[in-house]
């Protein structure tokens, strides 16, 4: 048990490649070879990537991340909804199916038109990013999650700005992570499953019947949708250029291996078979783990390297300007305080560019990197209220967030169930580690 | 959610929660090959994704130019990306979006009604919102961008395949807002006028004052009523 390195962070000071945080339960996990093959750096290298989650704390907090801006954000525009993308829309389907032909972007709303399907799509959408927020059927939902947030977005792609789009392209990468295991009602479940306590309710077999409910109803809807007429070419298997890839092959894809890892966890669970799934499963998620990583990556470096050819950026005045555009201003007098001084204008323009820019370079040291990591997040603190824009800089701290190190997660999750058991019923915990705390006085 | 599992879940945050085979396991050769093949195919495609995406939000390049059909065929439509956030320059200029309209009288004399500050009515509603709506920061304000960047500023003649759908997009959304009829009179044209005023630079700065703001009208548009269709239900 390293229960302790809940409230000492592990020095992780190991980097991966792209600076995700190793594992806290590194000690115990870390690769035991036994066969022969495995040695040396890329023996351990192989094992790691073949059978380690990497990063899985950071999985879980973009998953948790993304799931509340799009939930927020989606009940947000609930008054609004129908103008930004249903049926009132100033972009009618006619128009929107014009540039949809031109660029063949993946939306579900015009297969029927009309108010019912539109409502219909939008509240899934709530429903898939809450159930991503609690990592409910976490498979399933990030699928549900992605088909939601690009039906809606590709419906009007003027709406959108840089938080829509960083939304977006984690609504593609989550699917491909195992962002469930650990903070999720899902690990809850295996949990529950694997030391046999059935629940009061028998909770565990009502639940195991779940997800084959599921994974038939959306086979059923999947193949509906495939071989109806109104689906258009929206589901096809190939694409009209390189990679030559349609959705099709996703949707069905995903269905079938989640067919095949149910049938053989029930049939032969200690099997080579299923150890193969998993691992490809791992695999997979290492892999949509570097991606996210290297996105975010990129967004600082450009947003840095564009800005140092700036000549506002040079001269040291370019946060006094997006504080005096009206859109962008919802506390005007706020706004005017901030950029009227000389000195904090140029500290913060040049602030904004070194850091942006230092960013991918920082995460060859991780101190610093955890340094520049905060500032980053408080920048986007401020922009949230300075510039009226919460929705973006939630969604970019939440893309942030891949880079924090497991022990602050630790420590935070840690602190988050004191408060939320001390909140919910700190009696029922007694003496518990986590009744410890100042929330004991119930008693 | 009970306190337990809260407990629980932070304590299994701190715990091993896979028992899945650890990676010392001896795979048979089968096993070996589709790992191994599958592992290479999801390294190479990874590389290969990460490699487009890089090219795409790089500046244009000699080697972004050599393979800009498979850049762009990974890339769009749903990871097209632009991270130029306030850069190379932020904005710099207040654009703002007026609309007047053209009515006809039952009688069938016609009047010219005042401008109306579309611009002006987004601005109120994000004034003192902690969160904004799209539709008042992003819906009006984007949809110029659309028309600006499809259209010659000094004929205001279309300059590609999307200016057509830009302007009924930019109809479209006035009407919206002015609904069908004005002072019980039908609508039968509709004008736009945009201001552009760049921000005064910082007393500091010692910049001389930017140039008075540029008005730019555009042409009356005639309005059908299918221009209303699904708009105010």
């Amino acid at each position: 048990m390293n229960e302790v390195s809940a409230q000492a962070p592990r020095p992780d000071g190991e980097l991966l490649p792209a600076g995700v945080p190793r594992q806290a339960g590194a000690g115990p996990e870390a690769p035991a070879p036994r066969g022969p093959r495995v040695a040396g750096p890329l023996g351990r290298a192989v094992a790691a990537f073949t059978g380690r989650v990497l990063g899985r704390h950071q999985a879980a907090v973009v998953r948790i991340g993304f799931g509340l801006v799009w939930c927020v954000y989606l009940l947000r525009e609930w008054p609004n909804r129908r103008v930004l993308y249903g049926d009132r829309s100033p972009l009618s389907l006619d128009l929107a199916e014009r540039l949809l032909g031109d660029d063949g972007a993946f939306t579900v709303l015009p297969w029927f038109g009309g108010r019912l399907w539109f409502e219909l799509v939008y509240h899934l959408a709530v429903l898939a990013a809450l159930a991503v927020l609690l990592g409910w059927r976490t498979r399933v939902s990030t699928v549900l999650f992605l088909v939601t947030v690009l039906s809606l977005q590709n419906r009007d792609i003027f709406l959108g700005d840089g938080g829509d789009n960083v939304v977006h392209l984690m609504a593609v990468y989550l699917v491909f992570t195992r962002c469930a295991e650990v903070w999720s009602l899902d690990a809850r479940r295996a949990r529950l499953g694997r030391t046999g306590r059935t629940g009061r309710t028998g909770r565990t077999g009502w639940a195991k019947w779940t997800g084959v409910a599921l994974w038939a109803v959306l086979g059923t809807a999947l193949a509906v949708c495939q071989f109806g007429d109104f689906s258009g070419r929206s589901l096809t298997w190939t694409g009209r250029a390189f990679p030559y890839l349609g959705w099709a092959p996703l949707f069905w894809g995903l269905w079938t291996v989640a067919g095949l890892w149910w049938v053989l966890g029930r049939l032969r669970p200690d099997g080579e078979p299923r150890a193969v799934l998993d691992a490809l499963a791992t695999m997979v998620h290492n892999c949509a783990m570097l991606v996210i990583a290297v996105e975010v990556v990129l967004i600082y470096a450009t947003a840095g390297w564009y800005k140092v050819q700036g000549t506002r950026w040079q001269d040291g005045t370019a946060l006094y300007y997006p504080l005096h555009l009206d859109y962008f201003t919802p506390w005007p007098g706020l706004s005017a305080l901030v950029g009227s001084a000389l000195l904090p204008v140029f500290l913060i323009s040049y602030g904004t560019v070194i850091v942006q820019v230092a960013f991918p370079f920082t995460l060859l040291n991780r101190r610093v990197k955890n340094v520049l990591l905060a500032v980053m997040m408080l920048e986007h603190t401020g922009i949230a209220v300075l510039l009226g824009l919460p929705v973006f800089s939630l969604a970019m701290i939440a893309a942030d967030a891949v880079f924090l190190p497991t022990g602050a997660l630790l420590w935070l999750a840690a602190r988050a169930s004191r408060i939320g058991a001390g909140r919910i019923g700190a009696g029922r915990i007694g003496a518990g580690r986590f009744g410890a705390g100042r929330f004991r006085r119930t008693p | 959610m009970g306190a337990r599992a809260c407990r629980d879940r932070a304590g299994e945050a701190m715990t091993e929660t896979t028992e899945r085979p650890g990676p010392g396991r001896v795979w048979s050769r089968p096993a070996r090959a589709v790992l191994g093949l599958a592992g290479v195919a999801l390294l190479g495609g990874t590389a290969l994704f990460l490699g487009a995406v890089f090219l795409h939000v790089a500046p244009a390049n000699s080697l972004s130019r050599q393979y800009r059909d498979e850049v762009d065929g990974i890339v769009y439509p749903e990871f097209e990306q632009n991270w130029k956030l306030f850069a190379p320059n932020p904005l710099q200029q207040n654009v703002s979006v007026d609309a007047r309209v053209r009515t006809v009288a039952p009688g069938g004399a016609t009047r010219t009604h005042d401008w109306i500050g579309l611009t002006a009515r987004d601005l109120a509603a994000i004034r003192g919102n902690p969160a904004p709506s799209h539709v008042d920061q992003n819906l009006l304000r984007r949809a110029w961008d659309f028309y600006d960047g499809s259209h010659n500023p000094q004929d205001e003649a279309p300059t590609g395949a999307r200016g057509k759908l830009a302007e009924q997009y930019l109809k479209r959304i006035a009407l919206q807002r002015i609904g069908r009829d004005v002072d019980g009179e039908r609508i039968l044209e509709i004008a736009f006028r945009v201001t552009t005023a760049t921000v005064l630079p910082p007393t500091w700065s010692g910049e001389a004052a930017p140039p008075e703001p540029k008005v730019r009208e555009l042409p009356w548009w005639p309005v059908a009523e299918e221009d209303y269709r699904g708009l105010l239900g």
